[in-house]
């Protein structure tokens, strides 16, 4: 068997027990790197003398442990790794050395992790398709035609291809379900608070989650059980007890019982989208899983109150960089010119529109109309699906509307925007999410299939996402 | 209907020509869509801020290790006393 196509528990096990070494595993990702990624771009930065530094080091150890152990690991440029760049996509970070480890990057590198690069992304994460990258796009490696989704995008581009085991995207309004979905692997949101975000840089601090791109749902509870766990260094982390994700994987799921939203039929969905859909729902009934219809009736306000929310954060949270501590630095004659220069020139449009969407909906005489009504409206939306969790265990709906879209294709950002119609009403509730790879389109994608549990139920997102996979 | 140039001066930005216009459009375009919002009753409904389960904690106040300053000297050149060089601010 290639190394390439061995789980994240097999190479840590073999590593382990000296069967391949740390440093023959880097090598292998290092050349697909060298082989791929020039046509790819999923990388803003890969550590090679970093990686094979590390392995060699892992390689060394006498008491060799840990869930990841010679496992590499692709991070998302919007988290910090030691020593590495960290642009968040955007000029405005160029140059940028982080000084300290992400809470979730430490805890990789606990696990004997091996940090093999910085993925691709929308600056900022503000994006679907990795078009908003200061620097370049991410092509997705199934037909580099078409983009890969965003905005983690880089992480998923890097797992599709093989150019590393997993990845670490951050999912705000679906960044790492749709990419996930676009590329044909795994991505995982869990439950907002069950992951650290120290060293995450902010976007919409009450709806970023981080969460891993794997090729399996296996691998992807092997990750969740690295990353998850309460971080005093983020006051937003729940106290929960530690639990194995992996036990929950293989449990037959009959007599659970999944949700199907009527109001999918308000929506317009790619027909190969709806077949795979179908096509799940009959692979649940076949393992014994009962399926039940609920209702989401505000559903559809979710896309209009998320551009309030997320915004409005985004644009306190972007008020940091002002080029005086670091970053591109402006010009100009007094203090104020000079924030006005180092922002305008390091901030790309999108970022800009958000900033000025956000402004909006917080400046007086708008506040209440827009922030606290969005605000009211996702407690709204938090409703619908409390109700729907009283009977059912899980709900199941399309990652995407569409399988992926060609460069240049969206022309407006609402365009864009509606390409994560069902991913951000599960951001708003915080719930726990993941898309699965189900089917294909005619252009030969996969087709995403995401389920929802309810908060803090990864347990069973992840069983019922393994028993779909594996039928 | 929105006041660019005070949103702008709040946001710190200062647009320039075409991208200007084109975000001019684009905000009129969104903001539009919002509108939408106002058929949902919210009568009696509190505002989401934190989602379940987030019960904000505060940790004890005690002195932990900060960041190391030649990080933070690699990503801006330090003057005087480790502390940052800006613009005049005082007394223009």
């Amino acid at each position: 068997m290639e190394i390439g196509d061995l789980t994240i528990k097999d190479i840590a096990s073999r590593v382990k027990r000296n069967e391949i070494s740390a440093n023959e595993v880097a090598k292998f990702y290092i050349e697909q790197i060298h082989m791929k990624d020039p046509l790819i771009n999923a990388f803003l930065y890969v550590d090679e003398d970093g990686v094979i530094k590390r392995a060699k080091e892992l390689d060394n150890l006498k008491n060799k442990k840990g869930l990841l152990f010679g496992v590499p690991i692709a991070i998302k440029d919007n988290m910090n790794v030691k020593g590495l760049q960290a642009t968040a996509g955007s000029k405005i970070l160029r140059g940028y050395i982080a000084p300290y480890d992400a809470t979730v990057v430490q805890k990789i590198k606990d696990e004997g992790g091996i940090i093999i690069g910085k993925t691709n992304l929308d600056e900022f994460a503000m994006g679907s398709s990795t078009e908003n990258s200061a620097f370049f796009p991410t092509r997705n490696p199934l037909n580099v035609e078409y983009v890969p989704g965003g905005s983690s995008g880089g992480s998923a581009s890097a797992v599709s291809a093989g150019l590393s085991k997993a990845g670490l995207g951050s999912d705000t309004g679906g960044s790492v379900r749709q990419p996930a979905a676009f590329c044909g692997v795994v991505g995982m949101k869990p439950t907002y608070g069950r992951v650290s975000r120290y060293g995450l840089i902010a976007f919409g601090s009450s709806l970023d989650v981080i969460g891993p791109l794997t090729k399996t749902v296996e691998d992807s509870a092997v990750m969740l059980n690295v990353i998850a766990g309460f971080d005093a260094k983020d006051e937003t982390t729940a106290k929960v007890e530690k639990e194995d994700f992996t036990d929950s994987l293989g449990k037959e799921i009959r007599g659970l019982k999944v949700g199907v939203i009527k109001e999918i039929a308000d929506f317009n969905v790619q027909s190969e989208i709806m077949q795979s859909l179908k096509v799940s729902y009959s692979k649940l009934e076949q393992l014994g899983a009962e399926i039940i219809e609920v209702s989401l009736p505000h559903l559809k306000y979710a896309l209009p109150t998320y551009y309030i929310v997320a915004p409005s954060e985004a644009s306190a949270n972007l008020a940091r960089f002002d080029g005086v501590r670091y970053g591109l630095e402006g010009e100009g004659e007094n203090i104020k010119e000079f924030y006005e220069d180092s922002r305008t020139k390091g901030f790309g449009s999108e970022v800009k529109r958000r900033i000025l969407i956000g402004t909006f909906a917080l400046s007086a005489g708008y506040y209440d109309a827009y922030y606290v009504k969005a605000a009211k409206v996702r407690r709204a939306i938090e409703g619908d699906f409390e109700s729907a969790f009283s009977k059912v265990s899980s709900i199941i709906l399309p990652t995407t509307p569409t399988t992926p879209f060609k460069f240049g294709e969206k022309k407006s950002p609402l365009d864009m925007y509606m390409s994560d119609i069902f991913t951000i009403p599960v951001s708003l509730a915080g719930l726990p999410a993941i898309s699965v790879p189900i089917g294909k389109d005619n252009k030969g994608f996969r087709v995403g299939i995401q389920l929802i549990a309810k908060w803090f139920d990864e347990a069973t997102l992840l069983r019922v996402a393994y028993a779909l996979e594996n039928y | 209907m929105i006041d660019l140039e005070k949103i702008e001066a709040l946001s710190a930005l200062k647009l320039k020509g075409e991208e200007k216009e084109k975000i001019i459009k684009d905000l009129e375009e969104i903001i539009e869509y919002f509108e939408i919002l106002k058929e949902v009753d919210t009568e009696g409904l509190e505002p989401l801020i934190y989602t379940k389960g987030i019960a904000l904690s505060l940790r004890e106040d005690k002195v932990t290790e900060s960041l190391d300053i030649k990080y933070i000297e690699r990503n801006r050149k330090l003057f005087g006393n480790n502390l940052f060089r800006v613009k005049r601010i005082i007394g223009e």
